[in-house]
């Protein structure tokens, strides 16, 4: 039991990662970044290239060397969103909606490719792994890196909910996710401000990236692609837009999800997570916390 | 809108996929190949996943297939004409095989040599059969694919239900007392899984459980519990390398600790890296025999690392190989016509191929499948039994 829950809780930090960039892009300019699953994909790989260099030039402990990746990983993918945004997402953000969902798509494979191209087709073995053996709880196996996750996705989800609870900017983008126009006739740059949500949810999918990248040893270009759909899954099941949605669901999916296993088999693994997005999006198309929270965000 | 957005994804990725398929259908036809001729080169067309979770694979086949077409024309050719290979994407995906293999028919191919995944190999031999062209499946080896009893598809590796026995074989010697077994659902792993249960349990193996995972998820925890819960000594994965790889790493983690045996999708160099130097104990495979474990293919090996920069890959082998077949068919034949040429190679006798002497059955499969049981050591797959014995 306790075994399930665990399982279920690491698989569900980074469902809530992911799915918290996704949340917080719907939530403000209303759009399905359907390549924030690749910005994960791109974190793994970024997080391989620089400990690749990291390693070559000074010895560090493996440890503060996993640390300091994390941290340059998730400057350079937050660095990518935005670069995305303003590339690709800006000079259409006031065409139809369809046009924005598509070049969404296109970003997705271009993505995938591009690395695919840079990286080649095989998985690559990432060079440090958590792996620190495991402890034993009630019973229940349970490894140091599922532990390390659950911290570290546990702490990036606090500072986050700081971030836009408390701070200046954390304001201006509660405010534009309710009226973007009052925003901006309130003096809200409006364009900074939508570039840092970028910003934020793509350095959090790099870092679950880089994790992931830590905890399984090997990175492949279409990593990216399952758990892009399994956060959307996530933040609709907590609210979409709804930020502690996404944490909620993405720890709500990874709970389903190893309960379904081990209720009904491996087999029914995506049966029953999809299932679950059906049923939520017929019943309660607002999430979780969708209806009660009024305020996006 | 959120509903509708998941839609218009897979409405847009069909709309791309047809589109695509369209165009490859119309680009033979208004160009100006127009089917099979008796003058020119003799053209081999290919399918192998290029694109998609099992790409790496395709670029094996691709190169396997091209070593054998630069020897044939460097000693001068087929019937006196030049060889040449064409290759097209399955994506290991049944819709875009099936537009490749109509690619490949109006591109004008005389003999068609690949196919990768069962799923995606399957729908295409009646394609090149009412086209007239004779096939030679490199890697796939589903039990399906020789349920059509088309005459003139031949499989160079050994079929699922031959890899199945060899797995019950070594399961006995080791003396497993409960067998977990693993796929992630595609055509092949799973029809290996079957087949292993099929022959397993009358020859009195005790298989626990079986489960299924998602090839492209990397978190098995789930799966791995239920390894450890169940008591198995014994699993048999038949999934491809990252999935087992990554399931041999989770379930040793949790406490595993029995023997871990992965089908021939599985046994690739990788395998070491992916599943960590701590869990490299005690890891089998059942496989067919690879260049760098035969005697005397150091020539062979030499020149492909000479014209790729890279080490042979799972399946190099046996694309050399079908092409080959394919090639002393013709020449036997004396000309590409599908049947002279599906007539010739049900009578090779002991043709020579890397899997060892080939001769096939009236089904296009080889009479002795060669599949041995190797052994993961020192990062590296070497023959461990070959269950001759």
């Amino acid at each position: 039991m306790i075994q399930v829950i665990v399982n279920g809780l690491s698989v569900g930090a980074f469902y809530a990662l992911v799915a918290l960039g996704y949340s917080m892009v719907y939530g403000i300019i209303k759009l399905l970044n359907f390549a924030h699953g690749d910005i994960y994909m791109l974190g793994a790989y970024v997080g391989f290239v620089v400990l690749g260099a990291l390693t070559s030039w000074l010895s560090l402990p493996t440890a503060l060397g996993l640390v300091l990746v994390t941290l340059v990983t998730m400057a350079l993918t937050g660095g990518a969103g935005v670069l995305m945004e303003r590339v690709a997402y800006r000079p259409i953000r006031h065409a139809p909606r369809l046009s924005l969902l598509i070049t969404a798509v296109g970003l997705s494979f271009a993505l995938e490719y591009g690395v695919r191209q840079i990286f080649g087709p095989k998985p690559s073995h990432f060079p440090v792994q958590i792996d620190a053996g495991s402890v034993n709880l009630f019973g229940a196996t349970i490894t140091t890196a599922r532990i390390i996750v659950i911290l570290v996705a546990g702490v990036l989800m606090v500072v986050l909910s700081l971030f836009v609870a408390k701070t200046r900017q954390g304001r201006a983008m509660r405010a534009i996710a309710l009226d973007a126009k009052a925003a901006r006739l309130m003096g809200i740059d409006v364009d900074r401000t939508i570039s840092l949500v970028f910003f934020i949810g793509s350095a959090l999918a790099g870092a679950a990236g880089v994790l992931a990248g830590a905890v399984y040893g090997t990175i492949d270009f279409l990593m990216g692609f399952i758990i892009g759909i399994k956060a959307f899954t996530a933040a609709v099941i907590g609210g979409i837009g709804n930020l502690y949605g996404a944490m909620l669901g993405g720890v709500a999916l990874g709970l389903l999800e190893s309960f379904g296993v081990a209720w009904l088999g491996g087999q029914w693994r995506d049966v029953f997570s999809f299932l679950c997005l059906i049923l939520f999006l017929t019943f309660r198309p607002t999430g979780i916390l969708g209806g009660r929270v009024v305020e996006r965000m | 809108m959120t509903k509708n957005s998941l839609v218009q994804r897979l409405v847009l990725a069909t709309a791309i996929l047809s589109t695509l398929a369209l165009t490859a259908c119309s680009g033979g036809v208004g160009g100006d190949q127009n089917g099979p001729n008796d003058e020119g080169p003799i053209r081999i067309g290919m399918l192998a996943p290029l694109t998609g979770s099992e790409s790496v694979y395709g670029t094996y086949l691709r190169n396997g297939a091209e070593m054998a077409v630069e020897e044939i024309n460097a000693q001068g050719g087929l019937l006196g004409r030049p060889v040449e290979l064409v290759v097209e994407d399955d994506g290991c995906d049944a819709q875009m095989a099936t537009a490749g293999a109509t690619k490949l028919v109006s591109a004008g191919i005389h003999l068609a040599v690949g196919g990768y995944c069962s799923g995606s190999t399957l729908p295409t031999e009646q394609i090149f059969y009412s086209n007239g062209i004779p096939q030679v499946i490199t890697a796939a080896n589903g039990s399906q694919l020789i349920e059509a009893g088309l005459d003139s598809v031949f499989l160079v590796n050994g079929l699922a239900t031959q890899q199945a026995q060899s797995a019950v074989k070594f399961a006995q010697k080791q003396g497993a007392q409960a067998i977990f077994t693993v796929d992630d659902g595609d055509a092949y792993p799973k029809g290996l899984t079957d087949a292993f249960a099929e022959y397993g349990q009358p020859a009195g193996l005790n298989i626990v459980a079986h489960e299924q995972i998602n090839k492209a998820e990397k978190d098995f925890g789930s799966v791995a519990t239920a390894i450890v819960g169940s008591g198995a000594d014994f699993v048999f994965c038949t999934a491809y390398v990252q999935p087992c790889a990554l399931l041999n790493q989770q379930a040793k983690q949790y406490g595993f600790s029995g023997d871990f045996l992965i089908g021939d999708g599985a046994v690739d160099a990788q395998f070491a890296d992916l599943t960590g130097a701590a869990y490299v104990e005690r890891v089998y495979g059942t496989f067919t025999q690879t260049p760098d474990m035969l005697v005397g293919a150091e020539q062979w090996l030499a020149s492909y690392q000479a014209k790729f920069g890279a080490e042979p890959g799972p399946y190099t082998t046996q694309a050399y190989d079908g092409v080959r077949v394919m090639a002393e068919g013709v020449r036997l034949a004396g000309s590409t016509d599908r049947q002279a040429v599906a007539d010739a190679i049900h009578g090779l006798r002991g043709f020579d191929l890397f899997s060892g002497p080939a001769t096939f059955t009236d089904q296009g499969v080889l009479a002795d499948s060669s599949f041995v049981i190797v052994v993961l050591k020192d990062g590296k797959f070497v023959l461990f039994d070959d269950l001759k014995s």
